[in-house]
């Protein structure tokens, strides 16, 4: 994303022009625009004239609108639960941004086309300037933070991910912010039947044959963009599918897949599911080449979270009203909170958890904002969206109770004055 | 209106689309299918499924290849081609295994990775025998095969190391115990196998049994259950023959053989007046012609000529032929593993994990359902949306533990604490679980349902099993269906 023009007062109101490029940006609009912002984006309308003698006049007109934000809405590129055989983009070829985000509301600044209050839903366009405008205190630290994040060129390594068991296969393409399911292979392979037959073996062959051919439509191996290819599998699937690719890589002399070679990864998992995504990321193998990266980064605090829950429970906090708690107590050592939790259509909700954010960094804690989507991230969000690892342990009844205390002090302190000012 | 069918007085001359046998013949057939369980029930011959687990290289496959060579289901020829075959490849040791071991991966790495099926007679029983793989990364087939047994042979490793290793934390000797018994088998036999290589010592024998018997108790086997034999699988010492004189295992060892012992195994009851069940755990082309599935009728009687529904789906499909063991079978009631020949049907609609229903007595499909679950051994804890993989019968969909709904005492049932944060090892607890769906595309979207009944209705239908990260981290049945 490019940032075009950013103008922001002291009391946190001001507008942002940004210029979306890719699949990844559009997730970051989508985070950013919230209900009751201001969005100018160019918009094609069509306007319907009545002349004075009765004839219509209706044509489509490209303009430039400003809408009072009512609905966002994100629709991901591949369509959910794609089925073998669609195609999406060439090889090699990074796909065009084909996500979608739809704002819709109220036009805020009429023009001679369109009068103020008309409705209109916008189709946020790739390479297109938009103008995102916040009331005072719209732009706080977490939507500054990802308008940065977003606008910081030469990001966009990408890893390209093969999730497979016997007679199945997920291709993934992961970016920073994201997870794209690119497709989802199945092919029936008969299991062994004691009889000798090679119906197994015949059914593999087709396997790997279809998982090929995905493989070189998915893909995009040669991009320079793509740091590594990962196929993960229980068993052995992953040797046989490596061997496969680049036995028939050899056989039709496709050199741009030969010198990719180094680019694969194999690891191992232990179900043939999607969320063994995460499972994958934070093998060895590969959290040593991509530390530095965002889902590598996630899965390995979510792990560590897990781990702290295990060994120490008193450490491990989770669910809004509990970190909370444990914010105020200056007690978290690392934040994990989800991008879904700042999208809350509710100005309060979102201020609260910026809040606790703005806290946390004041008191040296580190902060992780997950993607939710990715896997890691629909695993936090399960968690409710929101955990955090304490420096020390607090357990949490004990810190109910005092909760509880301090309420019913201050509730009689209240009533205490009540009387106060009554016998006076 | 009538273009579209909708009015209630169209003429309703529905042609069948091919000659279904009628109702009542078929109503016949099971009524003398019944006869002949009950007969068979006092009977000689019983049949029951057994499943071969224990941890990886406890010579499993080993073992049912001796047996199936002892007791005259594999013949000379066949031996000694897979004794040439192995001796060729330099795998010598894996000659009894290959009968089992048939896919040509396997026979390349020497291990099992997927379920075997194979039938046994002893004398007063015939018993389906289900080779399950003991390498953990296979466990979902084993499962698989554990789903349609009703009996367990336990093979342990008696050499020094090899048992400690599958015994402990992360072995699938202790993991296996706990599957099959959650997957509702009571009866299992212990073989403690290559006790050659300890010089047949019998202080070996009593140390593993001592350790293995407090274990069983605590998974929940009853001690009249289980039983123990020494053996060795590659020498055939004491499988369906007693100890040589020359043996030392004479000097110490009077009791049965193990083909004595599975020739006591007791059959459990069926329940063939429930409504049929038929979860297929393997598709594929049929002999002659058609496409054929394999798996357990649990529940309710199969007989040929029926059209049944193929749940999911819309489907339906004609049984042609029942099949067991390359005989053709006149019906098949519950508790039998049988291959079923279908027509009529496209293979595109038949998948691993679908099952075969009655038409009007279909099986539900659900999202989301309560169940009541007992926490093994693991290290870090259950909470609230905790991603697993949900096991039932030959299925496994990515799930999630969706809400910790109550702690229960483990003896008595009773709530101990509502609505708890953390689920800890060895807790009996009850959960909501829910299917997840494998897109990223926001909360719309809805997983796809899976085929269960609540254990109330058909125990086999009703048990599950919860897996996170290669690991067994709880079992449990289900109480209700909720979506």
């Amino acid at each position: 994303m490019k940032l075009i023009n950013k103008h922001i007062e002291k009391d946190g109101s001001g507008h942002v022009t940004v210029c979306p490029e890719d699949d990844e940006d559009m997730w970051h609009l989508y985070n950013l625009i919230q209900e009751g912002d201001r969005v100018r984006a160019p918009a094609i309308r069509r306007i319907q004239n009545v002349s004075t003698t009765g004839t219509v006049d209706s044509r489509r007109i490209r303009l430039h609108l400003t809408l009072a934000v009512a609905r966002v809405t994100w629709s991901p590129s591949a369509a959910p639960g794609a089925d073998s055989g669609a195609a999406n983009g060439a090889a090699g070829a990074a796909p065009a941004a084909s996500a979608t985000v739809e704002v819709s509301g109220r036009v805020a600044e009429e023009n001679q086309h369109v009068k103020l209050g008309a409705f209109h839903t916008l189709d946020i366009e790739a390479n297109k300037n938009v103008r995102i405008e916040k009331d005072a205190g719209g732009w706080d630290s977490v939507a500054l933070a990802r308008v940065e994040e977003s606008c910081v060129p030469g990001r966009g390594a990408e890893v390209a991910a093969i999730v497979c068991g016997e007679g199945t296969a997920i291709f993934c393409l992961l970016s920073e912010h994201m997870t794209v399911v690119l497709q989802r292979l199945e092919v029936p392979v008969p299991r062994k039947i004691s009889n000798q037959s090679s119906a197994h073996e015949k059914g593999l062959a087709r396997f790997y044959q279809n998982l090929y051919t995905s493989f070189l439509r998915h893909v995009p191996y040669s991009s320079p963009s793509l740091r590594a290819i990962v196929i993960a599998s229980p068993g052995w699937v992953r040797d046989a599918v490596f061997d496969f690719i680049m036995a028939e890589a050899s056989r039709t002399s496709n050199k741009a897949l030969l010198t990719a070679r180094n680019k694969f990864i194999k690891v191992h998992v232990n179900s043939p599911h999607v969320h063994s995504l995460v499972e994958a990321l934070k093998s060895p193998e590969i959290a040593s080449q991509m530390k530095e990266t965002k889902f590598a980064r996630e899965g390995l605090m979510l792990d560590k979270f897990f781990k702290m829950l295990a060994s120490d429970e008193m450490r491990a906090w989770y669910g809004p009203d509990h970190v909370a708690l444990a914010a105020d107590r200056g007690a978290i050592g690392t934040l994990l909170i989800s991008d879904e939790l700042f999208r809350s259509s509710d100005a309060a909700t979102r201020k609260k958890f910026v809040g606790i954010v703005e806290d946390v960094k004041q008191k040296g804690g580190e902060v992780l904002i997950f993607s939710s989507m990715h896997e890691s991230g629909q695993q936090l969000n399960q968690l409710t969206g929101i955990a955090a690892i304490l420096t020390f342990p607090l357990d949490v009844e004990v810190v109910e109770a005092e909760e509880r205390e301090a309420r019913e002090e201050e509730e009689r302190r209240k009533a205490e004055e009540g009387e106060a000012v009554e016998a006076s | 209106m009538a273009g579209l069918n909708l009015n209630d007085d169209a003429p309703m001359d529905v042609i069948p689309e091919e000659p279904v046998k009628p109702p009542a013949a078929i109503e016949k057939l099971i009524e003398e299918a019944k006869a002949t369980l009950i007969a068979q029930e006092n009977g000689e011959k019983r049949s029951l499924s057994m499943v071969v687990v224990g941890h990886v290289d406890a010579g499993k496959s080993t073992m049912m290849g001796r047996l199936l060579y002892e007791l005259g289901r594999m013949d000379e020829k066949k031996r000694v081609a897979n004794e040439r075959g192995s001796a060729k490849v330099g795998k010598s040791s894996f000659s009894w295994a290959w009968e089992l071991d048939g896919t040509q991966e396997e026979r390349e790495r020497g291990i099992t990775m997927d379920i075997a099926l194979q039938t046994l007679n002893t004398p007063h029983r015939v018993i389906t025998i289900l080779d399950a793989p003991g390498h953990r990364d296979f466990i979902p087939n084993m499962i698989s095969g554990a789903s349609q047994a009703d009996s367990a042979l336990l093979v342990v490793d008696a050499a020094v190391g090899e048992f400690e290793a599958g015994f402990e934390r992360g072995g699938q000797t202790r993991e296996h115990l706990l599957l099959v018994r959650s997957l509702g088998v009571t009866q299992v036999i212990v073989a403690v196998n290559k006790l050659d290589q300890v010089e047949w010592s019998k202080s070996r024998y009593d140390e593993i049994c001592n350790l293995l018997k407090p274990f069983l108790a605590q998974s929940g086997f009853h001690p009249t259950k289980t039983q123990f034999v020494p053996v060795a699988a590659m020498e055939g010492i004491n499988l369906s023959q007693p100890p040589p004189a020359a043996s030392p295992l004479h000097s110490w060892y009077k009791g049965p053989t193990l083909v004595d012992l599975l020739d006591a195994l007791e059959p459990p009851t069926r329940d063939i007046n429930a409504p049929l069940r038929f979860p297929i755990s393997n598709v594929f082309k049929g002999a002659t012609s058609g496409i054929a599935v394999s798996g357990r009728v649990c529940g309710g009687i199969i007989v040929p000529g029926e059209r049944l529904r193929i749940v999911p789906g819309d489907e339906s499909a004609v049984v042609k032929a029942i099949d067991s063991d390359g005989d053709s079978l006149p019906w098949a009631g519950a508790g039998s593993n049988v291959n079923v020949t279908l027509t009529g049907v496209d293979p595109i609609s038949l998948n691993v994990g679908s099952v075969l229903c009655r038409e009007g007595q279909t099986v539900p499909l659900v999202s989301s359902f309560t169940a009541k679950i007992i926490v093994f051994d693991i290290q870090i804890p259950i909470t609230a949306g905790t991603s697993v993989e949900l096991f039932h019968h030959s299925r496994d969909v990515p799930a999630s533990i969706s809400r910790l709904i109550s702690v229960l005492d483990r003896s008595n049932g009773s709530v101990i604490k509502n609505k708890p944060r953390v689920l800890t090892k060895n807790m009996s607890a009850e959960v909501e679980v829910s299917l997840r769906s494998s897109t990223y595309s926001g909360p719309a979207s809805r997983a796809l349902p899976i085929p269960l009944e609540p254990f109330s209705v058909n125990k086999e239908m009703g048990r599950i099993l919860i897996r996170r990260g290669g690991e067994t981290i709880g079992a449990g049945v289900v109480l209700e269906l909720l979506t």
